[in-house]
């Protein structure tokens, strides 16, 4: 084989700050040449065979043996060593704080994971941005200003995870592993809407104070399962039927594609989130309450957006065609509010909480401006 | 050869999709089960339910339902006879239905298409899998050249 030429090579280590001495086991293989190997004599359970099925070796295919058991709890030395290998004695604490399977699983991660690998998609090479052709200003405003509102609230669902994801015992690897697609979709979010905004002779609106409120609410949220209430089962509940409306009022294709390939990622975090809760909330009913408590702060942030005019104006515009059709546009804005709410409340019920009675969101806005 | 909704009409997307490979390997797997019911004007189905089902980037079951139940779908579309037939036009003309006559557009409204479902977990997966569902329908555009 060729020598490999590197680049100044006797200046390499003429500085170190350290003397590197090679370990015993390195002295004696390279004195003797005789391998060690006890580290085949080390292992987990041994003999596995995963079997692909019709979509490929997927997780749930891996799930076999011990390695399919996820313990209740996390392993104590709080280290990344891989969940069913072999333990050394002397493995760093990472110190994860979240170390019960019941504060951060979901049944259907390990589905949702594989799916979220499978369909994603590229902003550049999928999205038709040739097909865009110059809108009227009054669409192409509102479509702007609905844009940066997506590409300011979008990140919080990569930066708040994450933030936990990182404190979450390594046992539990497939919520980590689906949290980092969530990351994932959220950052192509945030630079499909950017990209939108730039594209068609617009730019950037105005951020929103009510927006920012409700992002450092979920960014400051106590626990996983607190944040998961906010974000995972009423923010991206809400922003998905948001993006069913933008599928809708898409003035073109391109607007439309954007939104149904953002839909479709959307549903499977608040899937996660939903069943998350559902299992939390059984193993653990007394959670209830806090979880109620966080929703009652997140619904009353949620209406506060509602209550200005950057975040009601450009979607009724959008909705009704044009500004001149802005009451149009308002009172479908007020059918799909029912949606909204109807949506969050069934999946709430599917989480097995029962939020109607103590629910802020009205069913209609309209019972806000009687009596 | 089989009308709208037949199963024998979806088998043939079925076809057609496998044929497409590259298209919804793209897009991703699915793995979905629903039904197809299409009302008439008395709010009765004007015909046989027809039960769907993807397993991945194929369509593995098209049959005719006498028991939704035992079919356990995750959501069943409803739309009522005209509506189908308009956005299937559409597709037949230009490959897709226009902007808001998609099947999520539609059934946003939800007075022209709308979903049933006993668990808005499942009926979310009618979004999880859209652009699946909705080039699945646009593939009727080659069936009726």
């Amino acid at each position: 084989m060729p020598t490999v030429q590197i680049k100044d090579e006797a200046r390499i280590g003429s500085e170190a700050r350290y003397k590197y001495e090679p370990s015993a086991y390195l002295q004696k293989l390279y004195h003797s040449g005789t391998p060690d190997l006890g580290w085949m004599n080390q292992h987990g359970e041994w003999g596995v065979h995963a079997r692909p099925g019709n979509l490929g070796l997927r997780l749930k295919d891996i799930e076999i043996g011990t390695y399919g058991v996820v313990p209740e709890k996390g392993g104590d030395h709080l280290s990344m060593a891989p969940r069913g290998a072999a333990l050394p004695s002397d493995l760093p604490s990472l110190g994860f704080t979240v170390n019960q399977k019941a504060e951060c699983w979901a049944d259907n991660v390990m589905e949702l994971y594989e799916e979220a690998v499978a369909r994603q998609w590229s902003s550049a090479r999928d999205i038709p941005w040739h097909e865009l052709k110059p809108l009227p200003d009054d669409l192409e405003r509102a479509m702007c200003q609905l844009c940066t509102f997506l590409t300011e609230v979008e990140f919080i669902a990569a930066d708040a995870p994450t933030r936990w994801m990182s404190r979450i015992n390594q046992d539990f690897l497939e919520v980590k592993l689906f949290l980092a697609t969530q990351a994932m979709d959220e950052a192509r979010h945030t630079e499909v809407f950017r990209k939108r905004a730039l594209a068609n002779g617009g730019g950037l609106g105005v951020a929103s104070p009510p927006s920012e409120w409700s992002l450092k609410k979920i960014f400051d949220s106590p626990n996983f399962s607190a944040q998961t209430a906010r974000l995972h089962l009423l923010g991206e509940g809400f922003v998905l039927t948001m993006f069913r409306q933008g599928e809708f009022l898409a003035p073109t294709r391109v607007d439309q594609e954007i939104f149904r390939r953002c839909m479709q990622d959307e549903s499977r975090h608040v899937g996660y989130g939903t069943v998350h809760l559902r299992e939390q909330l059984k193993s653990r009913p007394e959670l209830a309450a806090e979880i109620h408590n966080e929703l009652d702060d997140a619904e009353k942030i949620l209406l506060q957006l509602f209550g200005v005019p950057e975040q009601v104006e450009p979607m009724a515009i959008l909705m009704g065609g044009g500004l001149d059709h802005f009451d149009k546009g308002m009172e479908l804005q007020g059918q799909l509010w029912r949606r909204i709410v109807n949506e969050y409340l069934q999946r709430c019920d599917s989480a097995g909480l029962d939020r109607r009675p103590r629910c802020l969101l009205p069913t209609d806005f309209n019972k806000f401006f009687e009596g | 050869m089989a009308a709208f909704p037949d199963p024998q009409w979806f088998a043939a997307l079925g076809r057609l999709m496998e044929a497409e490979g590259e298209l919804f390997r793209r897009l991703g797997y699915a793995e979905v089960r629903f039904v197809i019911k299409v009302i008439g004007e008395n709010d009765d189905p004007v015909a046989p339910l027809v039960g769907l089902e993807f397993d991945g980037y194929r369509l593995a079951r098209a049959v005719q339902l006498d028991d939704t139940a035992a079919f356990d779908p995750d959501f069943v579309i409803c739309g009522r006879r005209p509506v189908w037939d308009r956005m299937l036009a559409e597709i037949a003309r230009g490959g897709r239905p226009e902007l808001r006559h998609t099947l999520s557009s539609l059934a946003l409204v939800g007075d022209e298409l709308w979903l049933e479902s006993t668990d808005q977990l499942r009926e979310d997966k009618f979004f999880r899998f859209n652009q699946t569902l909705q080039e699945f329908f646009n593939l009727s555009a080659r069936l009726s050249r």
